[in-house]
């Protein structure tokens, strides 16, 4: 294949930079070509492709979902001493699992209760716990949801679906550099029996926010 | 979606406290889109090539040693060339670049 020859546009990847550089042109980076030359030439090696590396870039940029934070939940219904060391010393029980760093190191986790339902915002900016969660929603970043659920956390839980009894406290936990809270949610009626990883399943991420309720029923949507 | 790659999770890992992926409240940080491309390329070509994530570590925490930071370089650009320079090396050692 004689690839030495062909012209820059027909390199991988320069299409669609191009494209997307229109609006504010200016000459490629001496490092940018460098990255197209080595992308061409371990597109001829057959170690990448052109839809591969866009599918690991996709994939990356949109979540790397909610997963560690279910485990760590699934693990807590299931074992009562884990549950117990999770709330005393959250960051050293999510280690346990082998989860955490960078920003997961100051995690506190609130446990849902017959009395007391807890969510979480960042009424600041968007910190989140993204080692246990993935990256955070749109909603949780938007000056509506971080106002409003200090203002009225009722109402907001009420628009995501979820109706929290008057006589149950609602307890907002705002999120922040230094301290990064997880919500425990309650485990459902129904899972009687249930194996760790089934459990897990049903932990959605806005379960974990405080946003909604696990159930036995619906299966997690990602 | 499977993408057959090693995802997220399984790179930030490997990558561990020594070369952690830039990123700003969780996010990864690509300034520019060949910093992406960068990422996705060397872990469809790590994996493709069967070589190991904390061989490619090595590499990059040297290559990022190795750099001499120049002015107004930002961490993502710095990182992204290390990275450059840390693929070529896991894949010019194994003889996939000759």
């Amino acid at each position: 294949m004689d690839g030495a020859t062909r012209p820059l546009g027909e390199l991988p990847g320069a299409g669609l930079s191009d494209a997307h550089d229109h609006h504010h042109p200016r000459p490629a980076s001496t490092v940018e070509l460098r990255a197209r030359a080595l992308e061409a030439l371990l597109a001829e090696r057959g170690l990448v492709s052109t839809d591969a590396i866009d599918a690991v870039v996709e994939l990356y940029e949109n979540d790397i979902g909610p997963q560690n934070g279910a485990r760590v939940v699934a693990r807590a219904w299931v074992d009562e001493a884990y549950r117990a060391r999770l709330l005393s010393d959250s960051n050293r029980a999510i280690a346990e699992l082998g989860f955490g760093g960078a920003e997961g190191d100051n995690m506190v986790v609130v446990a849902n209760g017959p009395s007391v339902h807890n969510m979480v915002v960042c009424t600041l900016c968007s910190c989140y716990p993204w080692p246990v969660l993935g990256l955070p929603p749109n909603w949780y970043k938007s000056p509506p949801y971080r106002a409003r659920a200090v203002s009225e956390p009722r109402a907001v839980l009420r628009e995501f679906g979820v109706e929290i009894a008057d006589d149950v406290e609602i307890r907002v936990w705002d999120s922040s550099a230094e301290v990064r809270y997880l919500v425990l949610p309650m485990r459902p009626d129904g899972t009687e029996g249930w194996s760790e990883d089934r459990l897990a399943a049903i932990v959605t991420r806005d379960c974990m926010i405080g946003t909604a309720l696990p159930s036995a029923l619906e299966p997690a949507r990602s | 979606m499977s993408t057959g790659a090693s995802d997220l999770a399984t790179v930030d890992q490997a990558l561990g406290a020594d070369a952690p992926l830039p990123r700003a409240n969780g996010e990864l940080v690509f300034e520019e889109p060949w910093q992406g491309r960068a990422l996705g390329m060397g872990v469809v070509a790590i994996d493709r090539a069967g070589a190991s994530w904390s061989d490619f570590r090595r590499h990059l925490a040297a290559a990022i040693a190795a750099r001499a930071p120049s002015e107004g370089e930002s961490y993502a650009d710095a990182y992204y060339a290390a990275w450059l320079d840390a693929l070529e090396a896991l894949l010019g050692e194994r003889g996939l670049l000759d």
